[in-house]
């Protein structure tokens, strides 16, 4: 082949890789819900959890603050935003403090009857009302005369105003030029988007949809927004992540390049060695595109991860090629180990496909088509497209010297046996809990993230997202029922300071039950204007200026009970209907706390129908029993892993010496990791398993029986690239300050390490 | 809107100590006292639980003792920022009309009007946006004969006679 032609193959790959990740992009769908994945729910608990998670109330607010101009011009601003955010798709709902009082729907005024409590405590007869129209003559005498100047008439006792403040937050932020406005002067917002508050991807819109709409605002120049809350905090998480991420990543390459440089002495290399591995992860998001349509960022990451064992393919074909053998030749004679290194992992990887977990499958798949695309590019596609023209490396004579010299290394049978002790050891004395369960911890906000989402989270007296109120009935009527049932604990809870706040679906609307107890106690038209009469006979009220009271209490009396579905339509509607869930046949209420200060005093009886749920709690559970799944399936990957190289090997001794340094070193990365105090997760456990698959090509490699020390010292070359690439594109992770990076980094690193020096004690014949 | 057959008169005393206390009694015909102080307004009424407010929960009526401070405590500066004022003097008496600034306080409020003679003030009126008024007498005039119905015009009479 020419090398014209040689270069515009290798063109002409790139391309081809290029269209077809431009073309995935448009077909793959990467969604960052979490629940995809989580183990499948087993119980209602764990539905309702994996729904509460990402998309309870509270996960998807957004808090938001908008300061550094005058008040007037806040207020101003605040209202546009509202109003923009109200008419965009991305926003359920936008609030800002602002027309809370006339929010009822003057259709629904008479039921202010039947929805505020005064009728549990008072009957409309004369005395309550003379009591209530001398107060109203006071009020008029007071600075609060004008605003209820026009209210009087109709509602002489006031229900709407008792039905405002009832459904007024009891921390909400002071009101300033009519809308919410916080102790340091900003004008504060709420916005609760559709998207779930843990896809990270769908956050990131909603986000910047929020700042396109600000910035759009006539004079919102000089004013800035602050925005904060669950969804925003892990928009930002993510973004610092994949930031240090990349940056990380982009010193490694060049390392790794010039590592490529420094072994190769050839630039050709460079253009080379990222294909197989390249086209390996195109496939697999191509076979997760056909089987699945979307796929999870987490099964995206941990794919790459895994699939990192496709880099060494190429390495061992460059390494071993020799002046006396045309490519194909020097080809063939590694193929059948790097091939038996593929199909292992492959069935070792069918393990995770039978864990029932979609986000494992995706996984396996992933890894498994993507293993078998990078080892079959190596074999047919790479070796024609190598420059004829080569440097064999087995003429090197630092090479020879270090092949001696480990050559002399002793070899002590008793040496594995004390590692394994001591690993055991190291085990044994661990001083942290094996698993961290909260993920979350891995990927941690910053400080002044989480200080400020506090300080706004306070002032708009927002909800928890940890805990949640959960009701249940056969009908949503039945869950108001239990709400009101529980009230009066709740309000023990409140006085007693362990919550500042909860929501129950009963504060908006009360249960038809209620509603009819209430309607039976208003008077006849006649009997309440006779007790109107006297009432008003020692005061100075113009006569007849009641009228449109004795009306509205006689529609009311006449009224069909409120129902969930009539009060969705009113302003306040959007708040009763996100509560209310139906699942199963089932109905549930879900009242957010706020200002929870004592967890343990939220108890309720075991026969109120209703319980307090930490989601914290609650989903670090669902992790655990997910990670015990993927502990099962790491496991059956092992034996299979032993077992296909056995049935490869048809020599027990053999596969032994393949197998036992790869396990050991396997188990003294995981020992160290907790003797130095680190507390697993599922990173670690994905990070020992790529250690495992580079081990698994130490081993096979270091044991294979060579014809001459030239060889021999190809192999040695071939190991150390692959291992110094990985410890040091590994190892610069490990420096990063975030967790989730350290973890990939260290444990792999380690990995690499323990995997090498033991396959040069235990894999090489004897 | 008229809601009652006869203007509400109401007797009682008013107490300023020092800006940003207020306190606010009345006796007849009902008795009340309201304070203001810290921030934090209390209205205590015979028979009934004492209420309490956060003053920032009321920017109109923070606006208006504001204002009141700075007219009893002779506060020009703080007067001039949060109203426009008029003054105008014919005879012996005068009237100081002042006109909120905030558009939000002007929504309730049309202005506040103290009349006087020499350096006495006499009358204290509130003029409300929907022309409803109420008047405050002071000093010697708190104790005038009013007439059973009296008129805002009766009342400008009584303010301003010489």
């Amino acid at each position: 082949m020419t090398n014209a032609r040689r270069h515009a193959l290798i063109l002409l790959w790139w391309l081809a890789l290029l269209a077809a990740a431009v073309g995935l992009q448009q077909r793959l769908v990467v969604s960052g819900d979490l629940r995809e994945f989580m183990p499948p729910p087993t119980n209602a608990e764990q539905n309702l959890l994996l729904d509460a998670i990402g998309a309870g109330p509270a996960s998807r607010l957004l808090l938001l603050a908008i300061g550094g101009a005058p008040p007037e011009q806040l207020a101003a601003l605040s209202d546009g935003l509202v109003r923009a955010l109200r008419a965009d798709a991305h926003f359920e709902r936008a609030l800002n403090g602002g027309g809370a009082i006339d929010a009822l729907d003057p259709q629904l005024l008479p039921y202010r009857y039947l929805l505020s409590t005064t009728l549990d405590e008072h009957a409309l007869d004369a005395a309550y009302l003379h009591e209530e129209l001398q107060q109203r003559v006071e009020d008029l005498g007071s600075p609060a005369a004008e605003m209820l100047k026009d209210l009087l008439p109709r509602d002489p006792t006031l229900e709407t105003l008792k039905l405002a403040q009832r459904w007024t937050p009891r921390h909400a932020p002071l009101l300033r030029d009519g809308v919410w406005f916080s102790p340091r002067h900003e004008a504060l917002l709420l916005a609760q988007t559709r998207a779930a508050g843990f896809d990270p991807r769908a956050q990131a819109q909603a986000v910047a949809t929020l700042q396109t709409a600000f910035a759009a605002l006539p004079n919102a120049a000089g004013a800035q927004l602050t925005i904060s809350g669950p969804g925003y905090i892990g928009v930002q998480v993510g973004a610092t992540t994949r930031g240090e991420a990349e940056r990380l990543s982009a010193f490694g390459a060049a390392g790794f390049v010039v590592l490529l440089l420094l072994a190769y002495r050839s630039v050709g290399v460079l253009a080379l060695v990222a294909l197989p591995l390249l086209s390996g992860a195109l496939a697999g998001a191509a076979a997760i595109a056909l089987l699945f349509g979307s796929m999870h960022g987490i099964t995206l990451a941990f794919g790459f991860t895994l699939l990192g064992v496709a880099q060494e393919y190429p390495l061992r074909v460059f390494s071993h090629r020799r002046r006396d053998a045309d490519v194909q030749t020097s080809v063939r004679e590694v193929w059948p180990l790097l091939r038996l290194a593929i199909v292992s992992a492959c069935i070792a990887y069918l393990a995770f496909l039978a864990s029932g977990v979609a986000g494992l499958q995706q996984l396996a798949v992933f890894t498994i088509s993507g293993l078998l695309v990078a080892g079959a590019a190596t074999r047919r596609l790479l070796p024609p497209l190598l420059a004829p023209t080569f440097r064999d490396v087995a003429d090197s004579a630092w090479l020879e010297q270090l092949r001696a010299r480990i050559e002399r290394v002793r070899r002590p049978r008793w040496l594995p046996w004390l590692l394994f002790a001591l690993a055991l050891v190291g085990l044994w004395l661990a001083p942290t809990p094996l698993w961290q369960n909260d993920l979350a911890a891995l990927t941690p906000a910053s400080p002044a993230l989480l200080a400020r989402e506090g300080e706004l989270s306070a002032a708009l007296g927002a909800p928890d997202v940890r805990y949640l109120l959960v009701l249940e009935a056969p009908t949503a009527d039945g869950v108001l029922a239990a709400a009101e049932r529980i009230s009066p604990q709740v309000d023990k809870w409140i006085s007693a300071g362990a919550v500042d706040d909860v929501e129950l679906p009963s504060r908006w609307l009360p249960s038809v039950a209620t509603q009819r107890a209430r309607q039976a106690r208003l008077p006849d038209r006649a009997t309440l204007a006779a007790a109107l009469d006297a009432a008003l006979a020692q005061t100075d009220f113009q006569p007849g200026l009641f009228t449109p009271f004795l009306d509205d209490v006689e529609t009311a009396r006449h009224l069909p009970a409120l129902t969930p579905e009539q009060f969705a339509r009113t302003p306040f509607g959007a708040r009763l209907q996100a509560m209310l869930v139906r699942r199963d046949g089932r109905w549930l209420g879900l009242a957010t706390l706020s200002g929870v200060h004592d967890a343990a005093a939220l108890k309720l009886d075991a026969n109120s129908n209703a319980h307090v749920l930490d989601l914290k709690v609650a989903s670090e559970a669902l992790v655990a029993a997910y990670r015990t799944r993927i502990l099962f399936a790491l496991a059956a990957a092992l034996v299979l892993l032993a077992l296909s190289v056995a049935v490869a090997f048809r020599d027990w001794r053999r596969a032994w010496h393949v197998i036992a340094p790869m396990s050991l070193a396997t188990l003294l990365a995981f020992a160290v990791l907790r003797a130095g105090g680190i507390s697993l997760s599922l990173f670690h456990l994905v990070a020992l398993t790529l250690a495992a698959g580079l081990g698994l090509h130490y081993a096979l490699f270091f044991e294979r029986p060579v014809a001459d020390r030239a060889e021999a010292r190809r192999t040695l070359h071939a190991t150390l690239v692959c291992a110094g690439s990985a410890l040091l594109v590994f190892g610069l992770l490990s420096t990063s300050a975030l967790p989730v990076l350290r973890a990939i980094g260290l444990t792999v690193a380690l990995g690499v390490l323990f995997h090498f020096c033991l396959s040069i004690q235990m894999a090489r014949p004897r | 809107m008229r809601l009652l057959r006869k203007p509400l008169l109401l007797h009682g005393q008013l107490d300023y100590a020092g800006p940003g206390k207020l306190g606010k009694r009345v006796d007849a015909p009902y008795r009340e006292t309201t304070t203001i102080a810290d921030g934090t307004v209390e209205v205590m009424r015979e028979g009934r639980a004492t209420k309490h407010f956060d003053l920032q929960h009321a920017p109109e009526l923070q606006a208006l003792l504001t204002g009141f401070s700075a007219l009893l405590g002779g506060d020009a500066a703080t007067l001039q920022q949060f109203y426009t004022i008029d003054f105008v003097e014919k005879d012996a008496t005068w009237t100081l009309t002042l006109t909120p600034r905030a558009p939000d306080l002007l929504r309730h409020l049309r202005a506040l009007i103290v009349m006087g003679k020499a350096s006495e003030p006499r009358c204290f009126t509130l003029q409300q946006a929907d022309g409803d008024s109420s008047t405050m007498l002071l000093g010697a005039l708190a104790a005038a004969a009013l007439p059973p119905a009296p008129t805002p015009a009766a009342i400008a009479a009584l303010c301003t006679q010489p």
